[in-house]
């Protein structure tokens, strides 16, 4: 029989739930919501970061890059499975829905990445953010989102200190490569203060996700750990933070962000998919998942023949 | 028939490999794994599998990591210090899997 939603909220406790519980669309759908949002972000984050496999300036950076895509990539099936096995979405409809505008992902990979004095804003501070975030979902009410990230949290350390070694080599470089990475700085700094979205008071799903222990902590919380660790490291490094945003430190040592010096209006709009150079990163995506369409055929292909002994064209 | 047996301690955890039985079928290798593996260790669940159904590939066939050196791929190898605690316990995973590799 489907637990009801009281029953979910009752028994809510990490790693509770899994595909052998019947469990209300209610919950199934939420998780789904989640799992996709995280799995498309692997994904467009991977992308977002695999030109520089070749803009690499020394052939271990490129290794790291190329190591450290293919993880990416990795994770973003991993989370896949675990969403398809709530049964409400399967990976080719998420993938579909990347590819043609209507999967959501995070905001700082909307923004296109040029530069290698860019990479560490992402490689060090968004995964910084991301991992934070990771290592709370370990204690997630679905156990297939929480045994994905074991294996996540595994790897995304080197992720982390690989991006934060880049920071090191460039601030301590010439007084050119330490003027570009501040000006890369100025540039990502708000958007990496609304990774963790807007103030509780107005993230919507919240509030039920929390409730059936999907999530464990609040976007609050999570900023709050955030900057407690990477603001000094960014001081540490020689980064000036920008006057504004404003940001301050409370007495209990949580931080406020002055919501009003944060543009709301991209942010929403980027979380509807409408920002104009976002489209674009999802459009490249979407051309490299056609141009590997072929792959795919031949994989289902012969997935029917060992199924049911004859092709999908032979059926024809 | 031989069935492999992959028991759960408790709700949440990895259903690790811990035995197998002899089965005419399904139902009774349940009942079979239930009894040998289920009873004296704690047990929430068990997954029960045609031993044929299990693919393997083993050292004799692949080399595991690749052969080249993957050092890059590691928290370890980049002297700065941990930004976070999380960064540090998956530094110490990678060490510990490294340690467990041989490779330190």
């Amino acid at each position: 029989m489907t637990m009801d939603v009281e029953e979910v909220k009752r028994r809510a406790g990490p790693r509770e739930f899994s595909p052998a519980d019947d469990l209300p669309e209610e919950y199934r759908t939420a998780a789904t919501r989640m799992l996709e949002f995280h799995a498309n972000s692997e994904i467009m984050g991977a992308y977002l970061e695999r030109p520089f496999i070749r803009q690499s300036p020394s052939l271990e950076r490129k290794l790291a890059f190329s190591a450290k895509v293919q993880d990416e990539i990795g994770h973003g099936q991993l989370l896949y499975r675990a969403a398809e096995s709530l049964g409400i979405k399967t990976r080719e409809e998420m993938l579909s829905d990347l590819a043609n505008g209507d999967g959501k992902f995070l905001n700082c990979f909307h923004y296109p990445m040029t530069e290698w004095e860019e990479t560490p804003m992402i490689a060090f501070f968004v995964d910084g953010a991301a991992m934070r975030r990771q290592a709370t979902l370990k204690q997630s009410s679905w156990e297939p989102y929480a045994h994905a990230m074991d294996k996540v949290c595994f790897e995304e350390g080197f992720h982390v200190k690989h991006g934060e070694s880049i920071l090191a080599e460039l601030m301590n470089g010439s007084r050119k490569e330490q003027r570009l990475t501040q000006a890369a700085f100025e540039e990502w700094w708000p958007r990496i203060l609304q990774f963790f979205g807007p103030t509780d008071d107005q993230s919507t799903h919240h509030d039920f996700a929390a409730d059936v222990g999907l999530k464990t902590m609040t976007n609050d919380e999570l900023r709050t750990a955030f900057l407690n660790s990477y603001l000094p490291k960014a001081e540490t490094y020689g980064l000036e933070i920008p006057d504004e945003p404003r940001i301050r430190q409370n007495d209990d040592g949580t931080w406020d962000v002055v919501e009003d010096d944060l543009d709301w209006e991209e942010f929403f709009s980027i979380a509807k998919n409408e920002y104009e150079p976002g489209l674009g990163q999802i459009n490249a995506r979407k051309e490299a998942q056609a141009a590997v369409e072929w792959v795919r055929e031949v994989l289902d292909d012969r997935e029917a023949m060992a199924a049911g002994g004859h092709t999908g064209q032979a059926a024809d | 028939m031989i069935w492999e047996v992959f028991r759960q301690e408790a709700a949440g955890d990895y259903h690790a490999h811990c035995g197998n039985v002899h089965a005419p079928d399904r139902e009774m290798a349940l009942l079979f794994a239930e009894i040998q593996h289920g009873r004296r260790k704690p047990t929430n669940s068990l997954w029960v599998v045609p031993q044929d159904e299990v693919g393997e590939v083993d050292t004799d066939e692949a080399v595991f990591g690749g052969t080249t050196d993957k050092s890059y791929r590691f928290a370890q190898t980049y002297s700065v210090e941990p930004a976070a605690e999380e960064v540090e316990a998956s530094e110490e995973e990678q060490t510990e899997a490294e340690r467990k590799r041989g490779d330190l």
